[in-house]
């Protein structure tokens, strides 16, 4: 593999996971409900489907059991954010502390300090696309990812369309920017809130997934290591639009990428690409709040 | 009726939380045994005493060493810092307490404020491992009742850097068409991901290094060595990428030092069918035919000695600044049973075994002088002409 394609193709593969917490996130954020449980969702997401692959012997499974587990996850975290009003900050804290805890415990039970799939290989994930894989530096970069990778980038579309040209999109936008002439439209407005959160806790399964099932067939305790935390970042940046925050999402990918690659040839000084997408996104989050804040002063509110 | 349900509520919730606070501070084993008025403890560090190796050899040391002696031991996990156990410990009356945990100053140096425990507790002999934190600048002990134990890593580093380079050249004999390793004429290639950057991590790659420069001499070729000493402890997707890229660049052995990290660091070399060395624990079994084996720490070992001398009343007669090398069965590599079940050719495989344990000897009589990065003895490349160090 080439240098450049190299790098490249962990831009993708580190994007990945973010990316589709982002894209689960958005959906919450535009309900105005702070999801800073993506970390957890997408660790639960980990740990269930590498667990239950391992148990059963079926990867299938795990798939299937990884997505019902978040999608329990979330119903859990909307029925005390929504239905009982609860603190969503707190309540995010309590999932993401308790799958690194529930995570934590299992392996000790088990005895060990990962839980890894001997019967099959992260390489039989891969997907190498015909004809595609066959071109000089493309096929490098877009042939042989997993198929949740693929799902990922089609999902943007998807999200976008979901977001922009649906009712469903519309209604909880609605509902994240003024629930009171939501509600007197007659919308159910707990209903869009608990839809926003659930599509959240389904991206993060699938992020999970993709992390631990897909890339390593292996499972470690918070392997998840701050991912779901950098997409909040990515999602405030691009403000809840699905096309920035995808752009926010991968620039962290190739920071990670070339952190990763460059390593080689700089040694410790590669590190320093890991702190440029926090620069970035910190610089980009100033300059949003102040456009809020001037915005909002100039009409008086 | 309502009010006396949330009471209720109330207390239930209280309840639990006492019960909660309680296992958090009561994962904690003891035995109860007289006869004896020594009592020892185990600190566990942040692994917990289930990892398989570093905590696990120390609390099933302790277990032989107190059923043999018959004395009370007991083996905490601590909920609450390891300061605070320490002195929960020492108030409770132990009298020798074992701390795996990296964290001294509260112990050595007092934090807060507060004096140092060791000096809160003079009757009390704490352990501790893999620094000896217990001098002034001037490196005058501090502290009598403090016992440091070092493990000579860097002698069972050499011996897998000897061993990498080994496989790494009688490959064609060794391993068949299901491994993807990259052929000699293509590169020569060695890697080493450390989890932070610090004499600790280092003493590892600096005997590595050595190890892989004494085999490349013997075969007159030069290695590539490549490194990454900051992969941090927990991200095991990140350890998987770092070791991709030196697979990619035609290493084919990467030692992998860097806790949980490593096991991504070893799923990838099953993924590529390379080769990967894991640390602290026998974690050979973790991708059967890809852990060419484990530098080993083995905590029970000194953890027995210390003990038992404690018992014979002969403590005082010990150093306060332990090294355990290979000769005493602290440190070492592993028996490399899995890996020889995984090669072809047993002779050649028979072969690099004996040339190893020759090498082993050495070391152990001094013949080999290994640098030993943790007691600041500063490593020179140049002594090692045949092996090209890519990174620094």
């Amino acid at each position: 593999m080439g240098f450049i394609t190299g790098i490249l193709y962990d831009s993708v593969y580190h994007a990945i996971p973010i990316l589709l917490c982002v894209l689960g996130g958005i959906f919450a954020y535009k309900a105005n409900v702070l999801n800073i449980a993506l970390e957890g969702m997408m660790l639960a997401g980990a740990f269930v489907s590498v667990l239950v692959s391992f148990k059963t012997e079926n990867v299938m499974l795990g798939y299937i059991a990884a997505v019902v587990t978040c999608l329990a996850i979330g119903l859990i975290f909307a029925f005390f954010g929504v239905s009982c009003k609860g603190n969503v900050i707190v309540i995010g804290l309590a999932v993401n502390m308790s799958i690194v805890a529930i995570a934590g415990f299992v392996l000790q039970l088990m005895n060990s300090a990962n839980i890894k799939l001997g019967f099959t290989n992260a390489a039989d994930f891969k997907i190498h696309i015909p004809i595609i894989k066959n071109i000089p530096i493309l096929g490098g970069i877009i042939s042989g990812h997993t198929i949740i990778t693929y799902i990922t980038f089609v999902s943007i579309v998807l999200v976008w369309i979901l977001m922009y040209r649906t009712k469903f999109g519309i209604y909880v936008r609605v509902v994240g920017e003024n629930e009171d002439s939501a509600k007197s439209l007659g919308l159910n407005t707990n209903k869009y809130r608990y839809l926003a959160i659930l599509l959240g806790s389904f991206f993060c399964a699938l992020a999970g997934i993709n992390l631990a099932l897909e890339r390593m067939t292996i499972f470690t305790n918070s392997m998840t290591a701050g991912r779901g935390f950098i997409a909040i970042a990515a999602i405030y940046c691009g403000r809840g639009d699905p096309l920035s925050c995808t752009f926010y999402a991968l620039i962290f990918g190739l920071a990670r990428a070339l952190s990763v690659n460059l390593s080689l040839y700089a040694g410790a000084a590669a590190a320093v690409f890991d702190v440029i997408p926090y620069v970035v996104m910190s610089i980009v989050l100033t300059v949003v709040s102040v456009i809020k804040y001037r915005n909002s002063r100039v009409r008086g509110m | 009726m309502k009010k006396r349900a949330s009471v209720l509520v109330m207390a239930l919730v209280l309840l639990s939380a006492l019960i909660f606070t309680g296992c958090g501070k009561s994962d904690e084993t003891s035995k109860e045994k007289k006869s004896n008025d020594l009592r020892v403890a185990v600190v566990c560090s942040d692994s917990g005493q289930n990892d398989n190796g570093y905590n696990q050899s120390a609390c099933d040391g302790i277990k032989e060493v107190a059923e043999d002696i018959g004395c009370e031991y007991k083996i905490i996990e601590p909920a609450n810092g390891v300061p605070e156990a320490l002195e929960t410990l020492a108030d409770d009356g132990y009298n020798l307490i074992f701390s795996l945990e990296y964290d001294f100053d509260a112990l050595i140096k007092g934090v807060g404020g507060t004096e140092a425990i060791a000096a809160q507790y003079p009757d009390t002999t704490f352990v501790v491992f893999n620094d000896d934190p217990n001098k002034d600048e001037d490196g005058n002990v501090l502290h009598d009742n403090v016992i440091s134990v070092l493990f000579d890593v860097h002698e069972a580093s050499y011996l897998a850097g000897y061993l990498s380079v080994q496989i790494n050249e009688n490959m064609e004999q060794l391993f068949d068409d299901s491994y993807g390793l990259t052929p000699l004429d293509t590169a020569r290639g060695i890697g080493f991901i450390g989890g932070t950057n610090s004499n600790g991590i280092l003493v590892y790659s600096y005997g590595f290094i050595e190890g892989i420069n004494k085999a490349a001499e013997e075969y007159n070729v030069t290695y590539d060595y490549y490194a990454k000493y900051d992969a941090g402890f927990t991200d095991s997707a990140l350890g998987s990428t770092v070791a991709e890229t030196f697979y990619d660049e035609g290493a084919n052995v990467v030692f992998a030092d860097a806790g949980v990290v490593g096991d991504g660091i070893t799923a990838k070399a099953k993924e590529v069918g390379k080769i990967a060395i894991q640390t602290d624990a026998n974690l050979d079994t973790q991708q059967p035919g890809h852990v060419l084996t484990s530098v080993l720490k083995i905590t029970g070992v000194p953890v027995k000695t210390i003990t038992q001398a404690y018992a014979d009343g002969k403590l005082d007669e010990m150093d306060q600044l332990q090294n355990y090398n290979l000769a005493s069965g602290a440190t070492g590599i592993t028996d490399l049973e899995e890996m020889g079940k995984h090669v072809q050719n047993q002779d050649v495989w028979e072969e690099i075994k004996s040339k190893l344990q020759t090498v082993s000897d050495q070391i152990t009589d001094e013949e080999i002088k290994v640098t030993n990065k943790q007691n600041n003895e500063e490593f020179d490349a140049a002594k090692c002409p045949n092996v090209n160090i890519k990174t620094k």
